[in-house]
């Protein structure tokens, strides 16, 4: 079969900090290895809504403050439905940081001013002002979210590496659940051990590093829920993967988890 | 009180150095701040000396070392904080350092390169006589936080400023240009880089394409590098400053970003009154900053080191080596706080355009996987062959002393290596190659 993915990259101008790029690079670059063509859609400001609805798997990265304003006032009332629409139909789709915030109900000022925010998940962030530190630093998280079997092999625990950085304490509300269990770091918020959330084929997460390059086999179940979401469209979201990715070597990859897992006393 | 402390300083730094505790560069400043937080302005009160601050993400330490060069080819008596020693501390204890015993300092200008960050602060402690703002990139976000933070920070530091301060702003970046507005009455003067020789299509690490004044995406006249060039808001009309000087006489150091370096200096020197010839002759004889495109010679090869410490600075020495023709590179990064401790920045450096230039990547440091990983998807093969890890030019090993010897080990006599370190990782390289008796 021959396979085609498109992929949306909201906002790569505005929001894209911290090398999220990368994500993207590896989605292309893990597909194109494969034999599995793929064409970028870029979302910039103003773009059309045919073009988002052309996707099959969505990216979005985190930004600055004032860029993620310009971003708020361009997702006009038909661009969050359309988001929204393609959350709930399961489309997959993966937002860091920022954009894991702006797809949640509200953001909450240091000062008690809420941010509404695009309100696809259910969760909200709350700054708790500049006395408080940010949390930053090297993180592991055990992977919650997504299946990362294949029909050729079984990865069913995975840790996922990267480093974190936000200001924002994120709280899950009783639709979502998190992408993972914080193994060492902070996570949403520091408190209750979650990092992340998922919702259906939706993922958001604090992690930077960026998260895919150093995670190969999150990346590959991403690229794989698109597969199977525009080729298989019965398959039930959650079940268990049908459709085998030929395997890419990682022995980089895993030298570079286990550079950052032995710093941080963790067992890959 | 400050000659206590003056003495006390210099003693302490003494004795630091004597059994090497290090270079005293910035503790016995600290120390004596703790003492006396007005250490640094009571010992300005008293001076005539001239205070030139240089800041900016890239290109302090080149910029504040070829300005002390042009005024010390004029003669004057000029000293500078230690590269990196650019915290309160540092310029309190390079003032400490080069203040005679009776806390007077015998020196006719003080340049002083200061962390972006700290700038405010400075700005309380220090009326400079000149400012310099060369440029505002992302680097170090762990620690610096957003490049819309820190100028905020800077516009409200300035509308404070002194008329007796002069102003000297990158005229092609228009977050650092557009700093002029509330600023009435200020002397402000803008240098940049020539267009005719320099246009760029945009980089990905473009931080500030949008106006600083009313948020409307910026238009490019040109671009020439990050979001550095010739800008106009269409909506408000903000826009790039009119009288800009362009043209050193020469240029020391290759790179379209020294380029710039060479002219805030040089329009600095103009505006003190030095001469187009002396200026011109100064930068003849110009050594570059150590790890700033420094040159050492090690058993008849070459290795120039070019600091590499965000992508701005990473892409910039990319370009500036593929333009020198390099065959044979060895990277290496680290993730310590001077570094920032996070690595992701390395996915924001367009290693796509360059990497199938080089014959041999060799990779090094602490995060030498991550970067190992970055040069993988970087690759333009399509096929599985970089997929599966077979890439005959790429060498991976985290001892660093080891990376050396194999690195030099695959150029011939008079070629050249071209090292592109982050900055501890400067310094640990610059240890072993000036140490020869190791090789």
């Amino acid at each position: 079969m021959n396979y085609k993915l498109t992929i949306g990259w909201l906002y790569p101008e505005l929001m894209s900090t911290y090398g999220d790029r990368g994500n993207i690079v590896v989605l292309q670059k893990r597909c194109e290895w494969r034999g599995i063509k793929t064409k970028i859609k870029r979302l910039d400001l103003g773009f059309n809504l045919n073009d988002l609805k052309s996707c099959d798997l969505l990216f979005m990265g985190g930004a600055q403050d004032r860029q993620q304003k310009i971003v708020a006032n361009d997702f006009a009332k038909e661009k969050i439905k359309a988001l929204k629409d393609m959350v709930e139909s399961e489309t997959p789709g993966l937002y860091i940081c920022g954009a894991y915030q702006f797809l949640g109900k509200y953001y909450k000022e240091a000062d008690g001013t809420i941010i509404p925010c695009l309100d696809i998940l259910d969760l909200y962030t709350v700054n708790p002002g500049a006395n408080h530190p940010r949390l930053i630093g090297n993180i592991a998280v055990e992977l919650q979210g997504v299946n990362t079997c294949s029909p050729s092999r079984c990865n069913c625990s995975y840790t996922l590496i990267g480093f974190e950085n936000h200001g924002g304490r994120t709280y899950l509300g009783k639709n979502i659940k998190p992408l993972g269990k914080t193994l060492v770091g902070f996570g949403n918020n520091g408190n209750d051990k979650t990092e992340g959330a998922f919702y259906k084929n939706s993922f958001g997460t604090y992690l930077h590093g960026p998260i895919l390059p150093k995670n190969p086999l999150f990346a590959d179940s991403l690229i794989r829920l698109s597969l199977e979401k525009k080729y298989l469209p019965h398959q039930k979201a959650g079940g268990s993967p049908t459709i085998n990715l030929s395997p890419i070597d990682e022995t980089l990859e895993n030298k570079a988890r286990s550079a950052i897992a032995k710093r941080l006393n963790v067992k890959l | 009180m400050n000659i206590l402390l003056v003495l006390f300083g210099k003693l302490l730094s003494t004795i630091s150095r004597f059994f090497n505790l290090g270079s005293g560069s910035t503790w016995p400043g600290h120390l004596a701040l703790l003492i006396n937080k007005n250490f640094i302005k009571d010992l300005l009160k008293n001076s005539k000396i001239k205070v030139i601050l240089v800041t900016g993400t890239n290109g302090k330490t080149t910029t504040g070392k070829l300005i002390q060069t042009v005024l010390e080819k004029s003669g004057k008596k000029v000293f500078q904080n230690a590269s990196g020693a650019n915290l309160l501390n540092g310029i309190a204890s390079s003032l400490l350092l080069h203040s005679s015993i009776l806390d007077k300092i015998n020196y006719d200008y003080a340049i002083f390169e200061i962390d972006e960050n700290i700038l405010p602060f400075i700005l309380k402690e220090i009326t400079p006589d000149y400012l310099i703002l060369l440029n505002l990139f992302r680097d170090q976000l762990d620690r610096y936080g957003e490049v819309n933070t820190i100028t905020k920070k800077w516009q409200k530091a300035l509308s404070k400023l002194s008329k007796n301060t002069t102003l000297i702003l990158n005229a092609d970046d228009p977050q650092i240009a557009s700093l002029r507005r509330h600023l009435e009455g200020v002397n402000i003067k803008f240098f940049g880089i020539d267009s005719k020789n320099n246009t760029e299509k945009t980089q990905h690490a473009s931080d500030s394409i949008y106006c600083p004044n009313c948020g409307e995406k910026l238009t490019y006249i040109s671009t020439y590098f990050s979001h550095l060039g010739d800008w106009i808001c269409k909506k408000c009309h903000n826009k790039h400053p009119q009288e800009t000087f362009t043209s050193s006489p020469f240029y020391p150091l290759s790179g379209v970003y020294n380029q710039y370096n060479t002219n805030a200096a040089v329009l600095l020197a103009q505006a003190l009154g030095f001469d187009k010839e002396k200026i011109t002759a100064s930068l003849k004889g110009f050594k570059p900053a150590f790890g700033r495109q420094e040159i050492l010679d090690i058993e008849g090869k070459k290795a120039q080191i070019f600091l590499s410490k965000n992508p701005t600075s990473f892409n910039e020495s990319l370009r500036t080596i593929a333009s020198l023709n390099a065959k044979t590179i060895l990277i290496v990064l680290n993730d310590r706080i001077p570094d920032g401790r996070d690595v992701s920045w390395i996915w924001d450096v367009e290693f796509e355009n360059y990497v199938d230039s080089f014959e041999h990547i060799i990779i090094s440091g602490e995060r030498c996987y991550d970067m190992a990983l970055r040069i993988k998807y970087a690759n333009s093969l399509k096929n599985q062959k970089i997929a599966i890890g077979q890439f005959n030019n790429l060498t991976i090993e985290d001892d660093l002393r080891k990376t050396i010897k194999i690195s030099l080990s695959k150029i011939d006599t008079k070629q050249t290596l071209y090292i592109l370190p982050t900055y501890s990782a400067m310094l640990e390289v610059r240890k072993i190659l000036t140490n020869k008796k190791i090789l």
